[in-house]
């Protein structure tokens, strides 16, 4: 319902203003409110009428938001490949007004130059003013605004939000704003295609996705090397090799609880889950052996210049190497002894045994990537 | 009541007790009783005012406390309850602790003459009315001792224009009265309730009681209930005439400075004066307890005039009764927030103006009906009526109803003509000046 206004053509507006003597204004008016109140009792639905109740019963009810609508900046990865689109351009951070984004370019650990991905992206959401200028200028489509609005906390510090928090799959986005992202969206993998090829190992992987990578590289064992290969250059690499390490054996103890579980009789499968829970405990401890041994490598050239920082944790790395160590000793025992009385006799009490290899198996393994975890921020400092 | 406590314990008891006794035992159960359904007509009121006021507005109004927001006016209750009671510096602390009491203690004591149903009444005063009027005007020193007490100019302010409305707004309020006074030839509101039985426009003369011979459906009634009830609108603060308390100029009026309780203890002052104001237009100008039915039932029942009915009616009669007033009670206060959704607030001149050039005039000519109304219906020879004399009930009815319509509309149509805005003529200074 659009006026439409011919040129040099006077229109008079009806302002309504002719005399109302009598109080007929005032019953005119009254008039209304009862219009509207008798109206009231149903739902107003479009936006055409002006009468009925219009309200939407805000925590129950929700409006569908539109498409474009924005709240806080989100990056995006692609849930195939795990690949974040972000390339650390560094574009988003400089254009944004109130300069809340910071963020590390990734290097390349073998050659130490830089690479197409981002390391670590911060953005302080409780200084965001919400402009969407980092959207706008992304020539990668990585990041882009989100449509929850709900963040209220009473705890300041989280509302810095990192790059776990910030990472969000393609198929989310997709949700969110479908039309948007199909204008976009072959651009973006097109640029993406591009980059994955100048990242390596486990470099522009969404953190979330790091650990599902992991574990389908450690269920191929042949597809393994690969980046072990490539990691052994540096000592980092050979933490990673640790933790993957950690999780064969974890996953190890997993297949075997699997196939306890399929095979419900027969001592001869039962032996072999045994021996498989026994092998994971032993890989386990290899890895912690490793990672104790890299912790003091770690240790011998930082003992130098670090003073006060790095002897602590130099110590809990050699402590938490040690346990671990300890830990998948324990486990390999517990694994023999259960499995001593398991073959001589009775098969009753084996699931309780082969529970506790599991346990011990897995306990080891996270022991195991503790130390990791530890000699890696030793190294790091 | 009395009676009822007289039967209880002399009669059916047996205790003979003396005649103090049962007084005083009636009356405090009596007072239980009205101090109990008070507040909880001001809780009702509140949540009857928000949702209906919210729906005039396209929208829902509080819902969440309780089914569809039962239990608002309860949550609101326990935040004023627990409210810091704060008492401004400078601030005279007697008088600013003791207004809220004694804002609070007349609009209690109104409830005294109000008749809820037949044979319900705490007391028939035969000057009901005086006293309600009389009363209700106490509230304006509880007003004025609040804006004085709380050492705060807007707190002042509105308590000095509180007390002009008030004061501006009893006489029309009084006058609109004194013509169903004169209807009545009596001021107890018992009495102006039983006037009004019988068939609408036409009373008992008909000899058919259906409990509608409300005085509204008269000329005179319907001119002095529009009155009285513009003047209740003022003299409960209602908008269009919330000036002592405008929010959007000076804060909160007299209650500017008040917090807690005894903020809460203000708007109960108000909104049970709102209800009163209406109960006494309902009893006044509609009937009270009248309606179809409820004579019927009371002829039956026990009561002084019939002391060998049947309790049971008694029951039949009060709750029907009571149904009936709170039901016009409630209508009009409906009425209330209807107007309050549709008009905005008047300036503090425009009140004056009002009151004083338009709904005194309107309510002197009134009574001029009603004097002329009366002299129709009930004069003789001797009054000076003579002409009318011999002439049938129905006869001097339809002259009464006649005279007094054509007064009223003429003096209302007079009215609004000397009150309209004379259109400006161009003033031959302003006319001379070219504007380009
Ligand atoms: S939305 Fe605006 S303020 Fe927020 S991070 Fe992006 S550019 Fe900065
Ligand atoms: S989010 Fe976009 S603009 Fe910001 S650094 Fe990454 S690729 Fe560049």
């Amino acid at each position: 319902m659009s006026i439409q206004i011919q040129r040099g053509k006077a229109i008079t507006v009806d302002r309504r203003t002719r005399k109302t003597p009598m109080g007929q204004g005032l019953l005119r008016g009254l008039g209304v409110i009862w219009k509207h109140w008798s109206a009231s009792f149903q739902k107003n639905d479009s936006y055409k009428k002006i009468q009925g109740t219009f309200t939407i019963e805000y925590p129950e009810e929700r409006r569908q938001l539109p498409e474009a609508y924005r709240n806080m900046p989100i990056l995006l990865y692609d849930e195939q490949s795990g690949h974040e689109f972000c390339t650390s351009c560094f574009q988003c951070e400089r254009i944004c007004p109130p300069q809340v984004i910071h963020m590390t370019q990734a290097k390349d650990p073998a050659t130490g130059k830089p690479v197409p991905a981002v390391e670590s992206f911060e953005i302080e959401y409780d200084a965001c003013m919400s402009c969407g200028l980092c959207a706008e200028v992304c020539p990668f489509e990585a990041i882009k605004m989100d449509h929850t609005f709900e963040l209220s906390t009473h705890d300041h510090p989280s509302l810095t939000v990192d790059k776990t928090a910030l990472n969000r799959p393609t198929t989310y986005y997709a949700q969110i704003a479908p039309r948007m992202w199909e204008e976009v969206k072959e651009n973006a993998y097109k640029k993406l295609a591009a980059n994955m090829k100048r990242r390596s190992d486990l470099i522009g992987i969404a953190p979330q996705m790091q650990e599902q990578l992991r574990e389908q590289l450690a269920r191929a064992p042949q597809a393994e090397p690969a980046p072990e290969a490539v990691a052994s250059a540096s000592t980092t690499a050979d933490d990673k090799a640790a933790r993957l390490a950690a999780i064969r054996a974890a996953n190890a103890a997993k297949r075997a609880n699997s196939e306890n579980g399929q095979a419900a009789q027969g001592d001869a499968t039962q032996s072999a889950d045994d021996k498989a829970a026994r092998l994971a405990a032993i890989r386990a401890a290899n890895a912690a052996k490793r990672a104790a041994q890299q912790a003091q490598a770690s240790e011998a050239p930082e003992t130098a210049p670090s003073e006060s920082a790095s002897p602590a944790d130099d110590k809990a790395a050699r402590l938490a190497a040690i346990r671990a160590a300890n830990a998948a000793k324990r486990a390999a025992q517990q694994a023999q002894a259960s499995e001593a009385p398991e073959t001589a006799a009775s098969e009753s009490t084996s699931p309780a045994d082969e529970k506790a290899a599991r346990l011990a198996a897995i306990r080891a393994a996270n022991a195991a990537k503790r130390a990791a975890a530890a000699a890696e921020k030793g190294q790091e400092e | 009541m009395r009676d009822l406590i007289d039967g209880l314990l002399n009669t059916t008891l047996g205790l003979g007790a003396p005649d103090w006794l049962v007084s005083l035992i009636s009356y405090v159960a009596i007072v239980t009783i009205i101090f109990l359904v008070a507040p909880f007509q001001m809780l009702f009121f509140t949540m009857y005012e928000r949702r209906a006021i919210a729906r005039m507005q396209d929208r829902i109004g509080p819902n969440r406390v309780g089914p569809e927001g039962a239990f608002q006016p309860i949550a609101d209750g326990v935040k004023m309850f627990t409210k810091e009671d704060i008492v401004p510096a400078g601030a005279d602390r007697w008088v600013h602790l003791l207004a809220p009491c004694v804002v609070v203690a007349p609009t209690m004591l109104l409830f005294a003459v109000v008749p809820w149903g037949p044979g319900m009444v705490p007391v028939d005063l035969n000057v009901g009315l005086l006293f309600f009027v009389a009363i209700s005007s106490i509230s304006a020193i509880g007003i004025m001792m609040a804006g004085w007490g709380s050492n705060n100019k807007f707190a002042l302010l509105g308590a000095m224009r509180g007390v002009a409305q008030m004061i501006s707004y009893e006489i029309p309020a009084v006058l609109s009265l004194l013509a169903a006074v004169l209807l009545a030839g009596s001021m107890s509101l018992v009495s102006l309730v039983n006037l009004q039985a019988g068939l609408p426009f036409v009373g008992m003369l008909a000899g058919i009681d259906l409990g509608l011979g409300w005085l509204i459906f008269t000329p005179v009634g319907f001119v002095g209930a529009i009155c009285f009830f513009i003047a209740a609108l003022a003299e409960g603060e209602r908008t269009p005439f919330d000036i002592p308390e405008a929010d959007s100029e000076i804060v909160a009026g007299y209650m500017t400075e008040y917090s807690g309780m005894k903020f809460g203890l203000f708007y109960l002052a108000q909104y049970i004066l709102n209800f009163l104001l209406c109960a006494i237009t309902a009893t006044v100008f509609l009937g009270g307890w009248q309606f179809p039915g409820v004579n019927w039932l009371y002829e039956r029942a026990i009561s002084p005039a019939n002391p060998a009915g049947n309790g049971l009616f008694n029951v039949l009669a009060g709750v029907l009764g009571v149904f009936a007033f709170l039901l016009k009670t409630y209508l009009l206060f409906y009425v209330m927030i209807w107007l309050r959704g549709a008009f905005p607030r008047l300036r503090v001149d425009q009140l004056m103006h009002f009151g004083w050039k338009f709904l005194i005039p309107l309510s002197l000519v009134n009574i001029l009906s009603a004097s002329l109304w009366v002299a129709c219906m009930q004069w003789g020879a001797e009054q000076g009526m003579g002409a009318i004399e011999g002439w049938s009930p129905w006869a001097r009815l339809a002259l009464a109803f006649v005279l007094t319509f054509a007064i009223n509309l003429v003096g209302y149509i007079a009215l609004v003509r000397i009150q309209a805005p004379t259109r400006r003529r161009p003033s031959r200074l302003t006319g001379s000046i070219a504007v380009p």
